[in-house]
C-alpha cells in the first residue's frame, strides 16, 4: 500500500518528494514509461524513491527562461471560488497574477452562466521594512478587509517566497482569525522557490480545502453526486454523467464553497486530468471515503469507454453504460470518419501540463493526425493513488502507440525550437502562454485550448480535429509573420539539433573573452 | 486591534484590483528598447506573472523579441535560497552570452536574490570588465513598483553602459532626450511615443525617444549625453532621471506635466519647449498651423454630431489612471469637450512629494474649472469612491481600467479603458495623444456611449 496523504500539517508536501516530479528529460515515451516504473513506485512508500530500481533522470543545463510558480496555481483555483477571497501575503509584484487570473475567471464565469464578476484577491503589499520586521499585522488587517468587504465563506491565504525566507509564521495567525471570525480561514504553502513544478500548487491549494473546508463527519450520502475536479472548463460533463443518472460536483474552480464542502458526500470523484486531480481524488478516497475513479482519462474512444465503465461500475450504474457507450459510438464516429479524411496527411504536436498531454496524443491519433514529437511541462512518475489503472503515459503507449520525440520541457522556449526543427509538426496544441509566440514566427500555427474540457470525451474527438482545422487555416497568417522576424537566439543555438546539449556540455557556455569580442566585431562590422 | 494605518479613504496595507506591477515589472522597460534583452535573477513565476499581467491581459500588447517568455531566468530554488543564487546567476549570464543575441543585457533581480543578499553588481562587474554591454539592476519586489523599477533600470543603463561607452565632447543642438509614459504600464505607449516623436519633429527637434519602435535602441542610448537638453513629459515619472542627467552631463531639464492631447494642449506643448530652447521658434508655428488645419478639419465635420446628438450623450465623468493619462484626460475633457469632472483617482503610488503640484493641476484644469483629485492604490477603494460620487442626472463615462467594468454596470454607465490592465482592447499603434490620438480618443469615447443603447 502506499503511503497515505498527510493531511495532519499545514503545509502540503512538493510534488517531487511525493511522486518524484521532473522537469527536464528527452526520449520515447516507451523509454520515459520504463524509467517511470509506475507500477513499483505505486507499490512503495512515498518518498522513498525506487530502491534502485528505477532511473529517471533529470537533464538540468545552465540556461533557463522564466516559467511559473506555485502561487500561480493557486490563484488559477483558490482565486477562482465564488464565494471566498484569496489573500497573497506578498510584496506587490505577486499581486500581478490578479490581471490574468480575473480574466480567466470572468471568462470562466461566462462559460458557466453564471454573473460575470471581478475576482478577489488581496495583496497585503509587502515593502523593504517587512522583510526585516515580519507583517503579521499586515496579514491580519487584510483578512479582516476580506472579511468585513466581502462577507466570504472562506478565506485563503498564500505565502510567497518573501514569507517562505523570512519565516512569517502565517499558520497561527489563520489558526487566531478562524477562531475569531468563525469562517475557515486557510494557509497555503505556495512559495515558488519551494518546489521545482508549480502543479504542487494545485496540491497546495486541494490541501488546505480537505483539510479546512470538505465536511468531515458528513450526515448524509449523495449517491448521484460525481465530484469533477476541474478548472473553468465549458460544461460537458454534466451532459455526459446525466446518461448514468449522476450529477456534477465541479471543483475547485468556479465552485461555491459549500461545493466543496461536500465533496465528502458525493458518489465518485473524477478529473480531466491526473496532473490536476491526483492528489484530491486520492485524498478524498484515502481520508473521506469518496472513492476515485481509477481508469484512463476520457479522452478518444478507447480512453472514454474505459472511463465511464470504471465510473458506472463505482456508481453502481453498468446497467446504463453499455447503451450509452453504444449510442455515442454510433453517434461520433461517422463524424470522426469525416474528420480523418480532412486531416489525412496533418502532423501534430502537443505542448501541454503532463497528463493532459497525454490524453491530447490518444485524440489525435484517434484523429489519425501522426504525432512525432510532443513536450510535457513536467512529468510524473506516478500519481497519488499509485494505481495502476491510472498509469496515463502506459495507457497512451498500450492503445494507441509511443511517441518518439518525447521531451519534458518546463516552458522552455529556446529547446521547442530543436523540437520542431526535429518533428516539422503542421500545428501545436498548447496550454500555458509562451510556446505558442515562438512556433507562430517559425509559420507554425498553435491551438490554445483555453477550455480545457474540449477534447473531452466522444465529443471531445470531433471538436479537437474541427479545432484544429480552424487553426490550420490560420496557417496564412503565421507563414507570413514568419519572413518578417528575427529571433532573438544566436546561430549558433539555431543550429545545435539537440535541445539538452547544455545539460549534457555545460562547459559549452563557458565564457570565452576573445570569442565574444571577435563576435561583438563582426556584428558591428554587420551594422556598419 | 489591527495595528495599520488607514489614510481618510478607508486604505490599509491591502491591495486588491492592482493597477501597476513590481521593480522587477520594469523588465519591460528593457525589452522596450530595440535589441535589449533583460535577464532575470527571480523566482519562477516572477517574469511570467509581469509579462501576463503587464502586456499579455493589458492590451494584448505581446512579447516581441525580448519580452514574454523569452528572457533568461534564473528560476530560483530552494537550493539558491540556502547557499546563495550568485553562481547559478553567473551560470545563467554565461549561457545567455552564448544563446541570446542582443546589444545589450540588463540583469534584474527579484525579491528573493534581494533578500539572500546575492550580490548582482559584483557578478555582472566582471562582464563589464571584459567588454560585455551588460548592466544591473536592483529590482527587488518589495522595493516599490514599476515606475520606480523603470527609474532603476533607466539609471543603471546611464550609469553603467552610456556613461562608459558613449562619446560625451559634444553636445548636438536641437536633439532632445525624451522621457514620458512607462513602456507597457501605459497600454498605449507605442502609439503614443509614435506621436510624441512625430510633433516633436514636426517641430524641429531631433528626438531620442528611446523606447519602442521609433528608437534606434543601444545606439540611440549612446547619444544621450549629446542632446541639448531633457524633456519630461508627465506629472513626475522621468523627474529623477532628468535631475541624474543635469548634474551627470550639465543638461538642463524642461518638465511639461501636462501629456498633450488635442490641438489646444500639444500647441501649447510644442510652443513651450521652443520657449526654453530659445529655438524653432517658427518651424513650431508653422507645424501647429499645418496639424491644425488636419485637427479642425475633421473636428468641424464632428460637431454636427456633438451639437445635434438626440439620443444623449454623456456629461459627468471620471478619470481612474496613472498620473501622466490621468492629467492628460482631464484636461483635453475639459478644455476641447466642456465635460464636467467628478472626483479624480490617480492610481500609480505616485511619490508624496510631487502630489501637491498635481493637485495644483487639478485646480486649474481651466480658468473656471477645478476637480479634486484622490491619490489611491486599492482597487477597492477606487469602487467605493467612484459609488460615492454625484454624477448628476445621466450615468457618467468612467475612465479607468477594466477593474472598474463591475462598478461601471452597477452605475448604468459607460467605460472607456485607458490605464492598465486594459484587458477588453486589443492595441497595436492606437495612441490617444498629440493631434492624432485626440481624434482617436473622440471615437472611442462616443462610439462607447452611443452603441450601449444598441
Amino acid at each position: 500500500m502506499p503511503k497515505k496523504i498527510n493531511l495532519d500539517i499545514a503545509s502540503v508536501e512538493q510534488r517531487e518528494q511525493r511522486l518524484g516530479t521532473i522537469i527536464a528529460w528527452d526520449g520515447t515515451t516507451e523509454d520515459l514509461h520504463k524509467q517511470s516504473s509506475y507500477e513499483l513506485r505505486g507499490q512503495r512508500e512515498r518518498g522513498t524513491g525506487c530502491g534502485g530500481n528505477c532511473r529517471l533522470c533529470e537533464l538540468q543545463g545552465p540556461f533557463t527562461q522564466g516559467s511559473v510558480c506555485s502561487e500561480q496555481m493557486v490563484e488559477c483555483q483558490a482565486g477562482n471560488v465564488r464565494d471566498a477571497v484569496l489573500i497573497q501575503h506578498a510584496p506587490i509584484g505577486c499581486g500581478g497574477g490578479q490581471v490574468p487570473y480575473n480574466n480567466i475567471y470572468r471568462n470562466g464565469l461566462a462559460m458557466r452562466g453564471f454573473p460575470v464578476e471581478n475576482i478577489r484577491i488581496i495583496n497585503t503589499n509587502l515593502l523593504e521594512s517587512d522583510m526585516v520586521f515580519g507583517a503579521a499585522d499586515k496579514l491580519r488587517q487584510s483578512i479582516d478587509d476580506a472579511y468585513k468587504r466581502y462577507q466570504p465563506q472562506a478565506i485563503f491565504v498564500a505565502s510567497s517566497c518573501a514569507t517562505g525566507i523570512i519565516g512569517e509564521d502565517i499558520e497561527s495567525i489563520t489558526d487566531e482569525k478562524e477562531a475569531e471570525l468563525g469562517i475557515p480561514v486557510i494557509p497555503m504553502a505556495c512559495e515558488g522557490f519551494r518546489s521545482k513544478h508549480w502543479s504542487t500548487g494545485f496540491d497546495a491549494t486541494q490541501h488546505g480545502i480537505l483539510r479546512q473546508i470538505v465536511r468531515k463527519n458528513p450526515t448524509k450520502k449523495q449517491e448521484d453526486l460525481v465530484n469533477v475536479i476541474n478548472l473553468w472548463g465549458s460544461d460537458v460533463f454534466s451532459p455526459m454523467l446525466a446518461h448514468l443518472d449522476l450529477r456534477v460536483n465541479y471543483v475547485v474552480d468556479l465552485a461555491s464553497v459549500e461545493e466543496l464542502a461536500q465533496m465528502s458526500e458525493a458518489a465518485a470523484t473524477v478529473g480531466f486530468c491526473y496532473t490536476l486531480s491526483s492528489y484530491m481524488a486520492a485524498a478524498l478516497e484515502q481520508h473521506f471515503g469518496v472513492p476515485e475513479v481509477k481508469a484512463p482519462m476520457p479522452y478518444g474512444f478507447a480512453g472514454t469507454d474505459a472511463w465511464l465503465r470504471e465510473l458506472a461500475k463505482v456508481t453502481h450504474r453498468e446497467h446504463l453504460v453499455e447503451k450509452f457507450i453504444q449510442e455515442e459510438h454510433a453517434r461520433v464516429k461517422p463524424k470522426v470518419e469525416e474528420l480523418k479524411q480532412k486531416l489525412k496527411g496533418v502532423k501534430g504536436f502537443v505542448a501541454t501540463g503532463s497528463a493532459y498531454a497525454h490524453g491530447l496524443i490518444q485524440v489525435l491519433r484517434e484523429l489519425e493526425v501522426e504525432v512525432d514529437g510532443s513536450l510535457t511541462f513536467h512529468h510524473d512518475p506516478v500519481y497519488d493513488s499509485g494505481d495502476q489503472r491510472e498509469d496515463s503515459l502506459g495507457h497512451l503507449n498500450e492503445h494507441y502507440g509511443q511517441v518518439k520525440n518525447f521531451h519534458v520541457s518546463n516552458r522552455q522556449q529556446y529547446q521547442l525550437y530543436a523540437f520542431l526543427q526535429e518533428n516539422q509538426p503542421d500545428f501545436l496544441l498548447i496550454r500555458h502562454n509562451g510556446l505558442a509566440p515562438l512556433a507562430s514566427r517559425l509559420g507554425i500555427p498553435s491551438a490554445p485550448l483555453g477550455d480545457e474540457h474540449i477534447a473531452v470525451g466522444y465529443d471531445g474527438i470531433v471538436n479537437l480535429g474541427e479545432t484544429i482545422l480552424e487553426i490550420l487555416a490560420h496557417k496564412k497568417f503565421h507563414d507570413d509573420i514568419k519572413q518578417h522576424v528575427k529571433l532573438p537566439y544566436k546561430k549558433w543555438w539555431l543550429e545545435q539539433k539537440d535541445a539538452y546539449v547544455l545539460a549534457r556540455h555545460p562547459e559549452l557556455v563557458k565564457f570565452d573573452e576573445e570569442e565574444y569580442r571577435a563576435e561583438q566585431e563582426r556584428k558591428e562590422a554587420a551594422h556598419a | 486591534m489591527p495595528k495599520i494605518k488607514q489614510d481618510k479613504n478607508g486604505q490599509t496595507n491591502s491591495i486588491s484590483q492592482v493597477r501597476y506591477g513590481c521593480a522587477l515589472g520594469a523588465m519591460h522597460s528593457v525589452s522596450a528598447i530595440p535589441g535589449a534583452i533583460p535577464i532575470t535573477h527571480c523566482g519562477p513565476g516572477c517574469v511570467d506573472k509581469q509579462y501576463m499581467s503587464l502586456s499579455f491581459y493589458n492590451g494584448y500588447q505581446g512579447g516581441g523579441y525580448s519580452g514574454g517568455a523569452v528572457p533568461p531566468s534564473s528560476n530560483l530554488q530552494e537550493k539558491d535560497v540556502v547557499f546563495g543564487g550568485a553562481k547559478h546567476l553567473e551560470q545563467l549570464i554565461e549561457a545567455s552570452l552564448k544563446i541570446m543575441d542582443a546589444d545589450l543585457f540588463v540583469v534584474l533581480n527579484g525579491c528573493i536574490p534581494e533578500i539572500v543578499g546575492d550580490d548582482i553588481g559584483a557578478v555582472v562587474a566582471r562582464y563589464q570588465e571584459k567588454g560585455v554591454p551588460i548592466v544591473s539592476a536592483e529590482t527587488g519586489g518589495f522595493k516599490g513598483n514599476n515606475f520606480t523599477g523603470h527609474e532603476i533600470v533607466t539609471e543603471a543603463i546611464i550609469e553603467q553602459f552610456v556613461d562608459k561607452y558613449a562619446d560625451k565632447s559634444k553636445k548636438q543642438k536641437g536633439l532632445i532626450n525624451v522621457w514620458s509614459e512607462l513602456p507597457f504600464q501605459n497600454t498605449f505607449w507605442r502609439g503614443d511615443l509614435t506621436e510624441l516623436k512625430r510633433i516633436l519633429e514636426g517641430a524641429g527637434w531631433q528626438v531620442n525617444i528611446l523606447f519602442g519602435y521609433g528608437s534606434k535602441g543601444a545606439a540611440e542610448w549612446l547619444t544621450i549625453p549629446n542632446a541639448e537638453f531633457n524633456l519630461v513629459v508627465g506629472p513626475w515619472l522621468g523627474l529623477k532621471t532628468a535631475k541624474l542627467l543635469e548634474k551627470k552631463y550639465g543638461q538642463p531639464y524642461l518638465h511639461l506635466p501636462v501629456l498633450p492631447i488635442g490641438a489646444k494642449q500639444a500647441g501649447e506643448f510644442l510652443r513651450a519647449i521652443a520657449a526654453f530652447a530659445k529655438e524653432n521658434e517658427v518651424q513650431t508655428e508653422a507645424f501647429i498651423k499645418q496639424e491644425e488645419r488636419e485637427y479642425y478639419y475633421y473636428l468641424e465635420y464632428f460637431t454636427d454630431f456633438y451639437a445635434e446628438y438626440w439620443w444623449g450623450l454623456p456629461a459627468a465623468y471620471a478619470v481612474v489612471s496613472d498620473a501622466a493619462y490621468n492629467l492628460a484626460i482631464n484636461k483635453f475633457l475639459v478644455n476641447q469637450l466642456g465635460l464636467i469632472p467628478a472626483k479624480q483617482i490617480i492610481t500609480d503610488h505616485t511619490p508624496e512629494k510631487y502630489q501637491e503640484a498635481i493637485r495644483e493641476q487639478y485646480r486649474q484644469l481651466a480658468e473656471d474649472v477645478s476637480a479634486e483629485v484622490e491619490f489611491v492604490e486599492d482597487g477597492y477603494i477606487v469602487g467605493e469612491l467612484l459609488r460615492q460620487q454625484d454624477y448628476g442626472h445621466k450615468p457618467p463615462v468612467i475612465f479607468g481600467t477594466s477593474w472598474e467594468r463591475d462598478i461601471v454596470k452597477e452605475l448604468k454607465g459607460h467605460i472607456v479603458e485607458v490605464s492598465y490592465p486594459v484587458s477588453y482592447d486589443v492595441v497595436l499603434n492606437k495612441t490617444y495623444i498629440g493631434y492624432r490620438g485626440a481624434l482617436t480618443l473622440l471615437e472611442t469615447i462616443f462610439t462607447t456611449a452611443i452603441s450601449k443603447s444598441a
